[in-house]
């Protein structure tokens, strides 16, 4: 091969045991997901509907694979390689930062095409079934490419600009939800909406590949309520994805040079030192300035959770304040605007918009605050210095679950204000408003337990986070896809069977929101997060047991 | 430097380690070790990777449980009682085990609060330890953006924060500069002189040779040998090695003629770049002195004469290679 890093990237991720296991589960999945769903009766559908639907389904799976398999490999890429010292070995060498780039692109899309090969014979299945074109199946394909594609790109960009291999991992996961499913929200509570709002909503859709899969199957618009949209969003996605890949791969390529290492050590800097204005400057920016001398812990804090909160940039009391005040201020301004009739909302969509805010966040957060407890010490060494301290193991994960507890809560209760003022306006509301709250509870201690078990199973930070948050997303966005085709091809009650395990679908049919309103997921979904949830502390409680076991 | 030695009351033995093995499957990591270390020694445990070093300090700070026998720490048990003997050892792993966005006064204090330290103790005791491992200065310096040598200071300054009867430090002079190692130097021996124990692994010999009051050699799990430096140097030449440093080169031929006299002639090595005479003997220190006398007796202008200690190094590679050759 011309370019080394093809060869080394590529062939040293394909020999771990662990990608084997991987592509091994993959092909046995995407077999399952045709033979479950192939026709056993004996007739011929000769409209091709049946296997419009497998086909559909099978899609769908090689889109949600690509999703939450493919960030971590770009993501952690370049951070990984310049922590090491590998990277100013590679830039000391005559391989340009072209090369090194597409090198690595090459090898990232290397390992996907091997994932879309594997895929391969499930698609034939779907081709021999009639009723697909190989039309179809290309455009399938070539869409599952340019969303390799662009999280590719995507990651690499967040990759030169992170510390960390797990920072990287957590925010391009973050990237991805974000163009995936939270640029789908502003089209589905503005759908029908014309002008400039409604071309700018319908242009961030179609960064989507899930709104570009849907069009390309047929399956309707994501919450188009009976509306028909006549653009091809496939083929806006095609231009979107196109521009967003090429930006992201020129802006990489841009960074790939000695400056990623030219950086001073923080020197430490303490706003009490500073001069006056400085520090009244920084009082009105921060509220809690980071850069203030922090009081010793006290005598009833559990040393774990402050230190949690001390280490993790984003646990800092400054980001927590200002995540809160926007919190606050969101579902404020969303109940004001619609007591003065400024928009023309109901409370009920009001509502909507909050409980997919708050689940969104919880979604997000969650699962970087919780995964890595355990390996982010096992990994960094920190674990043998709990260890050599007079600590119980139980106080260590308390302190470590508190610690993102009182995160989350601070979260959900800044959002409080507005429900309140929900009730005030339509007391009426005032029984479902109480359900999405104990909805959003069982939500946070299910994504915060699960997320530290999964995590818990693993000694690298990143590959923890990248394991937590493909579990979660796959429980949160998994049966949303059913949920997609709740029309055809899947029926009611399948879609209700899939969504009873989903906490978002429950908030969402909590709160009556259209589209899933017809659905009863209470008190099955309750039940089955609590189940979960106990049973993801007593993993994590037994594995933190297991690995503080003297050897 | 000198170390300033503990008072005699606490010449008593603080870590007993008895018959200690540990087998990982097949493996033994550990073979019947014994040892015994007073109050306020330092014991430099060396050996090649893989001989059983870091298990033993595993075992001691309550991280591994032996296969068989005992260790106790001031008569705590170390397996028994792992809870304890964390409140009575401060351990420094060759890792140093950062945080990110954390400051060092901020690391301190959260060790302090780990090892239940009242807060208003817990303040000016970070202060105290600050000040005694030169580390004040770095007090608002993020720890994941300290340099080894500074981080090694805090390593230590944290395992001093809960005042340990003994220290244990796994390669605290790894990756240091020249400079950086001789105040760590300097600094255990401090430690040593305010009556704590020490049990330090190093791969720098030289600068344990300089330090320890006892060295244990480890190879393949096995206690190949134990005393002091010069011990172990008699433990490695049963014949000691005697320097003869003269005026001038002219005089080697007249020395080496009275040495060929009083020792074997083939013990008996000349140097003219260095103007010396070397010889190997197994006569008593007594013997020593008329041999002197018959060099000046011969009028051999005689600059210096000495005994050559044997090097830590050469010690060490006499244990390991054999057993390496095995």
């Amino acid at each position: 091969m011309a370019n080394p890093i093809i060869q080394r990237e590529l062939l040293s991720v394909l020999r771990r045991p662990g990608t084997v296991l991987v592509q091994c589960i993959l092909a046995i999945g995407f077999v399952l997901l045709i033979a479950v769903r192939w026709p056993t009766e004996p007739r011929v559908a000769l409209s091709g509907a049946r296997s419009q639907e497998v086909f559909s389904l099978f899609a769908y799976g090689l889109l949600a694979a690509v999703l939450l398999l493919l960030p971590v490999s770009p993501a952690t890429s370049i951070v990984r390689e310049k922590n090491r010292g590998t990277l100013a070995m590679l830039f000391n060498s005559s391989l340009g930062p072209w090369r090194i780039f597409f090198g690595k692109l090459l090898a990232t899309l290397g390992l996907a095409g091997q994932m879309l090969v594997l895929s391969l014979p499930a698609a034939a299945a779907c081709y021999a079934l009639g009723g697909i074109s190989v039309g179809n199946i290309l455009a399938t394909y070539a869409l599952l490419g340019l969303t390799a594609v662009l999280i590719t790109t995507l990651g690499f960009l967040v990759s030169t600009y992170s510390a960390s291999a797990d920072s990287a991992v957590r925010w391009t996961y973050g990237l991805v939800l974000f163009a995936s499913v939270i640029l789908l929200l502003p089209h589905f509570l503005l759908v029908g909406a014309s002008g400039l709002t409604g071309d700018i909503v319908r242009w961030m859709r179609s960064l989507s590949p899930i709104a570009a899969m849907m069009s390309l199957h047929g399956a309707g618009d994501f919450g188009a309520r009976g509306l028909l949209t006549t653009e091809n969003v496939f083929a806006r996605f095609t231009v979107m994805a196109t521009i967003v890949s090429v930006i992201a791969a020129v802006w990489t390529v841009k960074r790939l040079n000695l400056t990623l290492f030219d950086q001073a050590r923080d020197s430490g800097t303490i706003a009490d030192d500073q001069e006056l204005g400085t520090r009244i400057f920084r009082r009105a920016m921060f509220l809690v300035d980071p850069r203030r001398r922090s009081a010793s812990i006290g005598p009833w804090a559990n040393p774990v959770m402050a230190k949690e909160f001390r280490c993790r940039r984003f646990g800092r009391l400054h980001w927590l304040m200002r995540l809160v005040a926007v919190c606050a201020i969101i579902s404020l301004a969303l109940t004001i605007l619609t007591t003065t009739q400024t928009i023309s909302w109901d409370v009920g969509s009001i509502g909507g918009i909050m409980v997919v805010l708050q689940v969104a966040l919880l979604v997000l957060i969650t699962p970087s605050l919780a995964a890595g407890l355990i390996a982010t010490e096992r990994e960094t060494g920190g674990w043998v210095l709990l260890q050599s301290t007079p600590m119980s193991v139980w106080r260590i994960v308390w302190g470590k679950l508190l610690s993102v507890i009182v995160t989350v809560a601070l979260v959900l209760l800044a959002t409080l204000p507005g429900y309140l003022v929900m009730i005030y306006i339509d007391p009426s509301q005032r029984n479902e408003v109480q359900r999405v709250g104990v909805c959003l509870l069982l939500t946070a201690a299910f994504v915060m337990l699960i997320s530290a078990a999964v995590g818990s199973l693993f000694s690298r930070t990143v590959t923890a986070i990248a394991a937590a948050y493909t579990v979660v997303l796959s429980i949160c966005a998994g049966p949303l896809l059913i949920w997609l085709g709740r029309d055809a091809p899947f029926g009611h009650d399948t879609v209700e069977a899939a969504l009873m395990a989903n906490p978002i679908a429950t908030a969402l049919s909590v709160i009556r929101i259209p589209g899933f309103r017809d659905y009863e997921l209470i008190p099955g979904n309750w039940w089955a997060l609590g189940i979960a949830s106990a049973g993801s502390l007593l993993v994590l409680l037994w594995q933190t047991q297991r690995v503080s076991r003297p050897q | 430097m000198t170390k300033t030695k503990p008072p005699a009351d606490q010449k008593q033995p603080v870590v007993v380690i008895k018959q200690l093995t540990k087998k990982y499957g097949d493996y033994t990591a550990l073979d019947n070790l014994s040892l015994t270390l007073s109050a306020g020694q330092i014991l430099g445990l060396i050996g090649p990777n893989g001989a059983g070093k870091t298990t033993t300090i595993k075992i001691l700070v309550g991280l591994a449980r032996p296969t068989s026998g005992t260790a106790s720490i001031a008569g705590v048990d170390c397996v028994r009682d792992s809870r304890s003997i964390k409140s009575l050892v401060g351990y420094m792993p060759d890792k140093f085990g950062s945080y990110d966005n954390m400051r060092v006064r901020e690391y301190l204090d959260f060790f302090g609060a780990a090892f239940d330290i009242p807060r208003r103790v817990r303040i000016p005791r970070i202060d105290e330890v600050m000040e005694m491992t030169g580390t004040a200065y770095m007090r608002d310096k993020y720890v994941d953006a300290l340099s080894h040598g500074m981080a090694q200071r805090v390593g230590i300054a944290r395992i001093l924060l809960h005042d340990p009867q003994m220290l244990i430090l796994d390669e605290p002079a790894n990756g240091l500069d020249p400079q950086a190692r001789v105040e760590m130097r300097e600094l255990l021996i401090q430690l040593a002189g305010m009556g704590k124990t020490l049990l330090v692994t190093s791969h720098i010999l030289p600068e344990l040779s300089r330090i320890c009051d006892q060295v244990a050699i480890l190879t393949q799990g096995k206690l190949r040998a134990c005393g002091s430096v010069k011990e172990i140097g008699r433990q490695v030449s049963q014949q000691r090695t005697i320097e003869v440093q003269l005026a001038n080169e002219q005089s080697i031929p007249a020395a080496v003629k009275v040495l060929g006299g009083v020792v074997d002639a083939s013990n008996v090595e000349a140097s003219p770049a260095e103007a010396a005479v070397r010889f190997r003997t197994d006569l008593p220190e007594e013997g020593l002195g008329p041999i002197l006398a018959a060099l000046v007796r011969a009028e051999v202008p005689v600059t210096q004469f000495r005994e050559l200690q044997t090097d830590l190094e050469e010690a060490f590679m006499s244990f390991a290679r054999p057993t390496e050759a095995a």
